[in-house]
């Protein structure tokens, strides 16, 4: 069976100098990856240029390939983000309300009718584990929520779409301890029936929830800024 | 609270075609983007063609002062002249004032005197310019008369002050932006160092300031020059009236000159057809005019966004005693710069308010006008209101496509470029754009005098107010939000309807009504295309030959009037009733801005 992700010395570079990588992995069908190494060593990077939204000047080199099929360089598109799907480390609300929120992506990139599409996204909501919070709240606005339950709505609203893959990007460093917990069940409760890659400083964090984990050892772009000096 | 059990998803993961894809978003800023482009090249066009048309001796224009058409002699210096005389007047007098009353605003006033002062300051800056004519009329010109000792006051020297009352507030509220940007930890940080306040300003705040303050004086140049009916209703419009020595030059500063806008602005375009010779020579004027107004915009534009330049240090001057008496004194100095602006507010609203009263009188707006004698302005109202209504339908889908063009779509050169050109396109002097109207809808196309070729002749005026608030608010549009959008998998398109339409609306319309507030009181730009004094029915019937009645050119024709008293008052009571329109949308448009500037999306 294909990976969910596979990578084959995927570095970023600016015009100048490569600022990440290469790093090699696969991703695996219902297991939890870990990616970890020291701040600044370039982990939200990786996972941007994984789903291709680095910022602009920075490209992608190597090999992506996302259920067997391969991304050159550039070339992915809304429907690769459909099934890749990052979760950014500040949990971003849309304006609207719960509902409107894990509905987000969904009524975007599928054609269904309301209806299903607002059961997919109760069920999303559920396995984010914080359907019991807001069940009586749907309609009401995001934003009242905590922030360790925005967290939460950002993951239900990713988990909406089945992707395939789903990137977070360091989900608990905005939180208390508390909340914290609660996100990091959210994640556990997805073992064995997504792929996900977390990235995390944390390395006890990785260690609780993670399968496998990949280091980006700041080697490899300590070498490379030595060369270019 | 009830509790779900997982189901397997009851949709299967569709690789069909998207919901609503929104592909027209694309379109839709496309043409916003080209109508920009468009606008633009018709009026450099119309000019060039102009030019073309006939034989245009450039020498003569830039270094001739007799201008006769009748004796073919089209010599345009007198008039270079007489547009750097009037601006640099109005400079010097406005820019020390302002930059003082602005530093006194942002750095020596208390936030709850200063706030509402700085919103005084903007309506100010949006009074339409036939008022400041008016004015200048009844007020300036007597005392020029009288202290130059010369009939009638008609002069450069008036159409400089004239002038230069019209752009402080401007200035001062371009300044003020600058000053405000400038971190408070700046101006923290000196303090702690133990510099006094005003050592502060000067050396920790005003270097930071510098290049937005400098633009704020480019601007005003800009308005300045481009400036056709306040100048014209007060320069005396006299040709070829060109110093030859020091003396001379005094002296004709107190006697009636004649500028490029005000040439422009006269019967002449309408007597010299559309082509030839004569229409030639005019239409170089009006590129000599744009040329200098595009000039102070591209200048003023670039210091802005270039931010500031670190110049060397300024060197302490004077000896280290006195600081304290020394901070006092200027602390006095910038309070008291703060008196001219504030009592040229207080002086503008006693006089529209006392000579304006009619204005109060509810039938003052609900009859129709009699002539120049009596009667009220409700056709006029009502020609006032098609003109913005049918401009701002017009102009609300092209600026909006732009400003989001500008925005996200195009790559940071194509939107640099495309931003300068809507900035040239807003500082297009009016005259020019009355004309090109003329030209182009009235006379080639054959509509004659019409409501519609109004409207279109605002439209340039008005769309690059909607393009640049509404490409700023999208800029501003937090990277998160962005990305969160983008990463569940959205198409850009689908992402511009989505995100940055509901995010971006309410600074759309609040250009579109500080647009639409500029719009309502511009005089130049119908006089030629879509109004008549009288004899208009309130709403016209058709397009072709279909003109209104409007307030400011109702204003203008009374306001040449200026010795019949029944016509002033008038004049007055139009005045005050377009203060009073042009207020309604501008506080529209301030109270819009206020309440969705705050609004948080991200937390």
């Amino acid at each position: 069976m294909d990976h969910v992700i596979s990578v084959r010395r995927l570095s970023v570079r600016s015009r100048e100098k490569t600022l990440v990588g290469p790093v090699s992995f696969n991703l695996e069908q219902g297991s939890t990856t870990g990616l970890c190494g020291p701040s600044g060593a370039g982990k939200s990077t990786i996972l941007r240029a994984l789903v291709e939204l680095l910022p602009s000047g920075l490209t992608r080199d190597g090999e992506l390939r996302v259920l067997g099929r391969t991304i050159p360089p550039g070339r992915g598109d809304a429907e690769l983000r459909a099934k890749v799907v990052l979760v950014p480390q500040t949990p971003v609300v849309f304006g609207g309300s719960v509902l409107d929120n894990a509905l987000f992506g969904l009524r975007h990139v599928l054609r269904a009718p309301q209806e299903a599409l607002r059961e997919r996204a109760e069920q999303a909501l559920e396995e984010a584990g914080l359907w019991t919070e807001v069940a009586d709240r749907l309609d009401s606005p995001a934003q009242n929520l905590s922030a360790g339950q925005r967290q939460r709505l950002c993951l239900a609203r990713a988990l909406a779409l089945e992707p395939a893959g789903l990137l977070l990007d360091e989900p608990t460093s905005a939180l208390d301890e508390r909340s914290r917990d609660k996100v990091e069940q959210s994640i556990a409760a997805l073992r064995g029936r997504r792929a996900v890659l977390l990235v995390s400083h944390d390395p006890a964090q990785v260690e609780r929830l993670c399968d496998t984990t990949v280091h980006l050892d700041q080697l490899t772009t300590e070498s490379e800024t030595a060369a270019v000096a | 609270m009830t509790t779900k059990t997982l189901a397997p998803p009851s949709v299967p993961s569709g690789t069909g075609s998207r919901p609503r894809p929104s592909k027209w978003i694309w379109s839709w800023t496309w043409v916003g983007a080209f109508a920009v482009i468009a606008l633009l090249l018709t009026v450099v066009g119309y000019l060039g063609a102009g030019v073309g048309s006939g034989h245009v001796g450039w020498a003569d224009l830039l270094f001739e002062s007799a201008w006769s058409p009748a004796n073919s002699a089209y010599g345009g210096l007198a008039m270079i002249y007489g547009t750097a005389v009037v601006c640099v007047l109005a400079l010097v007098i406005a820019v020390p004032v302002s930059w003082g009353a602005a530093v006194a605003l942002t750095e020596y006033l208390p936030p709850r005197l200063a706030r509402p002062l700085r919103l005084c300051v903007e309506l100010l800056a949006a009074v339409p310019s036939i008022v400041y004519g008016l004015i200048g009329i009844m007020v300036v010109r007597p005392v020029i008369a009288r202290i130059a000792d010369v009939p009638g006051g008609d002069s450069l020297a008036a159409a400089g002050i004239v002038l230069a009352v019209m752009i402080t507030p401007t200035v001062v509220a371009v300044s003020v932006d600058a000053l405000t940007a400038v971190p408070d930890r700046v101006r923290e940080t000196a303090l702690s160092l133990g510099l006094t306040r005003q050592e502060m300003i000067r050396s920790a705040v005003l270097p930071l300031a510098r290049s937005g303050m400098r633009a704020a004086v480019l601007l005003g140049l800009a308005r300045a020059l481009g400036e056709a009916i306040a100048v014209f209703l007060v320069v005396g419009r006299a040709d070829g009236r060109m110093p030859t020595s020091f003396g001379e030059f005094v002296d004709s500063l107190s006697h009636p000159g004649q500028t490029l806008t005000t040439k422009l602005a006269g019967p002449e375009p309408v007597l010299a057809g559309t082509t030839g010779p004569y229409f030639a020579a005019l239409c170089g004027l009006g590129l000599i005019l744009l040329a200098l107004v595009a000039a102070a915009t591209i200048w003023g534009t670039r210091g802005r966004t270039r931010g500031a330049t670190t110049k060397s240090a300024p060197r302490y001057r004077g000896s280290a005693r006195m600081r304290l008496q020394r901070d006092r004194m200027v602390r006095t100095l910038r309070l008291g710069a703060l008196l001219l602006p504030t009592a040229l507010l207080v002086g503008m609203l006693a006089l529209l308010v006392t000579r304006g009263s009619s204005a109060f009188n509810p039938s003052f707006w609900f009859t129709s006008a009699t002539g120049a004698a009596g009667g009220g302005v409700r056709d006029q109202i009502t020609g006032t209101v098609l003109l913005i209504a049918a401009t701002g339908i017009l102009a609300l889908p092209l600026g909006f496509g732009a400003g989001v063009f500008i925005g996200v779509h195009a790559s940071a050169r194509t939107a640099r470029v495309l931003q300068t050109l809507t900035i040239i396109l807003g500082g297009v002097p009016t005259i020019l754009l009355g004309l090109a109207g003329f030209v182009i809808l009235s006379t080639t196309m054959g509509w004659g005098r019409s409501w519609l070729a109004g409207a279109i002749v605002l439209v340039p005026v008005v769309v690059p107010v909607i393009a640049l608030t509404t490409a700023a608010r999208v800029r501003s549009i937090p990277a998160e939000l962005t990305e969160s959008a983008m990463s569940l998998g959205l198409t850009r398109a689908q992402f511009i309807r989505s995100v940055v339409v509901p995010y971006t609306w309410p600074a759309t319309i609040t250009g579109l009504l500080l647009g639409l507030a500029r719009a309502a009181g511009e005089t130049a730009p119908l006089l030629f295309t879509a109004t008549v004094f009288f004899g208009a029915p309130a709403l016209p019937d058709g397009i072709v030959e279909a003109p209104v009645q409007a307030l400011p050119t109702h204003i203008f024709t009374l306001s040449q009037d200026s010795g019949d008293p029944q016509a002033v008052t008038q004049a007055w009571g139009s005045a005050m009733v377009l203060v009073l329109i042009t207020a309604v949308l501008l506080s529209a448009a301030v109270a819009l801005r206020n309440r969705f500037e705050g609004e948080r999306w991200t937390t």
